[in-house]
């Protein structure tokens, strides 16, 4: 017990009367040490989060109902249809059909019919527009043109990827269409059906689902797919509350839905690729991390080292007059411990009081996604502790190395 | 009087071989509780290395140490130190005093170790560096401090365990004669008052006039003893 304590009094001593720009330097380094750690496997991992909150939002939602496996549709459309108004935890919901077409642009134009046709085989979702903006806000991604009006028909939406203009920046992997904006005519053609729409207008998003899609109103789509039976693809139910998802699913289950259609929680049924990303940019970013740790410890060895041999004659002395070494080990300990802890304490504050917020409102904008920096605090404080615990380490070991060294050595500066 | 300090024999040597040199040449020493001890003689005469065997900071190559009833060398590290934390006071030569703690600190330190209070050691110290002539610095840095000061912490240090042996190398090496003079006058008045054992080399004579006792040692080898008082 006197020995932590003369160590803490020797320790806190040398602290307090360290040269401040020396201090301030050490804790500086500490502190971005803490962010490398944090914030780079943050921000990795924030990409991703950053794509998968907004596939939630956008496309998703928290419940997923989609055909059984063997079934082409969602069965009991209208029944499920039905029941989802009566549950007051669902905050909005959406009805999908889904199918594939053909979008042919510029036909009119088109004097020499032995020149290519403009068409690109598009994705094709029949909505009911009100229900769909509710669940997924969809009239807010419209650059151009507006949003459909369900009191009219031939209208049609365009995610901007099929756009030859917008496509280009990503190189030549989407189908396209050129120089469609709102207002033109466009033909979608299903198996040997065809029909003549009005752009309505076109939609922009970071999410594939919302930017690689066209819709339609679902009356159209049914008429157009020959879909008699009102068996949906997709239904997607934004929750009031987070979490609850899980809930509502098990009632389904005992309602009886899952006759009808395979029931996943966002969890279940988000891209398994997301989850994996997810992971390895955590791997990746622990990596960098660590590297940081393996870079602030040395710095550490070598500050501690300086400092205690430096003083190695007051070392042997102190052993000389039978202060027991590990006292002298713990103030040294200790000395790299407070730089640790100020650090770290600095990053974290940094970290929770304002990079998190800042980037939440400036995203970082990646072409897949809005990012964000993500820093569960339980990570982070696993994180930091690993972080404390190889700086006492890097603390230890030099101020060992010294104070082992032969007392009289020591005192008289020999060797 | 019984000896408190019986060395026997003692040879130290350095290296190995054709590099060896022989330090100690075979001193047999005593002291007695109560005494005051000077050792002295020229530069390189070996006075410090004895000292370092007589203190337990170094070990001899041949040759025991006996302090009270203990044989020391058996002791491992460990013991080493706190047999010198229980038993023995060093004053060096440059103070020694720990730059980052104030003079009470200081004192403190030995007094923390063998398991004081924080109330009880700042107390005694403060006592110590008042019977010292230090009243009142209790607070100052070693740095704020003369040389003759520091020392004379130093000697509070030295002496607020009650150590049963004093020991002191040249410790007015580095001090004007004034200073020297009073941390002399200190140490004989330890001595006088409160029958302070003291071992303390110095090479001026003048310095050992206090003692009971001088060693006169030359190329490792005591040569002469002058008993000035009894
Ligand atoms: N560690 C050592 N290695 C080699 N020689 C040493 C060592 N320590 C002391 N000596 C030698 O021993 C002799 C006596 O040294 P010392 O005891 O310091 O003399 P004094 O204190 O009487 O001036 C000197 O010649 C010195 O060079
Ligand atoms: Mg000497």
């Amino acid at each position: 017990m006197h020995i932590l304590r003369i160590g803490l009094l020797l320790g806190w001593r040398q602290i307090q009367r360290a040269n401040k720009w020396t201090t301030l330097l050490i804790i500086s380094v500490m502190m971005l040490t803490f962010l490398n750690l944090i914030a780079v496997s943050g921000i990795l991992v924030g990409l991703i989060t950053g794509a998968e909150i907004a596939v939630r939002e956008e496309a998703l939602g928290d419940l997923i109902l989609s055909e059984k496996s063997g079934e082409d549709h969602i069965l009991e459309t209208e029944t499920i249809r039905r029941e989802l108004a009566a549950y007051p935890e669902i905050q909005a919901y959406s009805v999908r059909f889904n199918g594939g077409g053909v979008l042919e642009a510029n036909y009119k134009e088109r004097r020499n019919l032995a020149a290519e046709r403009d068409t690109a085989s598009v994705q094709v979702t029949g909505i009911d527009p009100a229900l769909e903006d509710s669940m997924s806000n969809l009239s807010t991604y419209i650059i151009d043109g507006e949003y459909l009006d369900p009191n009219e028909e031939g209208y049609i939406l365009i995610g901007y990827y099929y756009l030859e203009e917008f496509a280009q920046q990503f190189g030549d992997i989407f189908d396209t269409v050129s120089g469609v904006s709102a207002g033109d005519t466009v033909r979608l053609t299903v198996g040997n059906v065809s029909k003549e729409f009005k752009v309505k207008g076109i939609v922009q998003s970071k999410v594939d689902q919302v930017s690689l899609n066209t819709y339609i109103p679902e009356r159209e789509f049914r008429r157009l797919f020959g879909r008699l039976d009102r068996n949906a693809d997709q239904i997607v139910i934004h929750m009031n509350e987070n979490g609850s998802e899980t809930e509502l699913k098990n009632i389904f289950i005992e309602n009886g839905f899952d006759d009808f259609a395979k029931i996943q929680t966002y969890d279940e049924g988000k891209p398994k690729f997301i989850t994996d990303i997810k992971n390895t940019f955590n791997t990746l970013g622990t990596f960098i991390g660590s590297i940081g740790i393996v870079v602030a410890s040395i710095t550490i060895f070598i500050i501690i080292f300086i400092n205690a041999i430096s003083r190695r004659q007051q070392i042997g002395i102190l052993k000389g007059i039978g202060i027991d070494r590990r006292a002298i080990e713990i103030a040294y300990v200790l000395q790299a411990a407070v730089y640790a802890l100020i650090g770290s304490g600095l990053g974290a504050l940094l970290t929770y009081g304002f990079l998190i917020g800042y980037f939440e409102a400036n995203p970082i904008k990646f072409p897949f996604s809005d990012g964000i920096l993500v820093a569960p605090p339980e990570e982070t404080f696993i994180r930091f502790v690993v972080l404390f615990a190889v700086t006492l380490i890097a603390g230890f070991l030099p101020a060992w190395l010294i104070v082992k060294q032969n007392t009289l050595n020591s005192i008289l500066g020999r060797k | 009087m019984s000896a408190i300090i019986q060395a026997t024999n003692i040879h130290r040597r350095f290296g190995e071989g054709a590099l060896e040199t022989h330090v100690l040449k075979g001193i047999d020493f005593s002291a007695d509780e109560g005494e005051f001890v000077a050792i002295m003689g020229k530069s390189g005469a070996g006075k410090s290395t004895l000292m370092y065997q007589l203190s337990i900071l170094d070990e001899p190559s041949e040759g025991t140490v006996l302090i009270g009833d203990t044989e020391i060398s058996s002791f491992s590290e460990q013991d080493r130190t706190s047999f010198r934390l229980n038993t023995l006071g060093y004053i060096f030569q440059n103070y020694a005093l720990v730059p980052d703690l104030s003079a009470a600190e200081n004192v403190m330190l030995p007094l923390l170790m063998r398991g004081n209070s924080w109330a009880e050691a700042l107390e005694n110290a403060q006592k110590v560096i008042d019977s010292v002539g230090m009243e009142g610095k209790y607070n100052n840095l070693p740095a704020e401090l003369s040389g003759g000061e520091q020392q004379r912490i130093s000697v509070a240090r030295a002496i607020a365990g009650k150590p049963k042996i004093l020991f002191a190398d040249e410790p007015t090496a580095n001090l004007d004669s004034v200073s020297g003079q009073q941390v002399i006058d200190l140490m004989t008045k330890l001595n006088s008052d409160y029958g302070q054992t003291i071992i303390m080399v110095t090479h001026e004579r003048e310095y050992a006039m206090g003692c009971n006792r001088i060693i006169h040692l030359e190329d490792g080898l005591v040569v002469h003893e002058e008993r000035l008082r009894e």
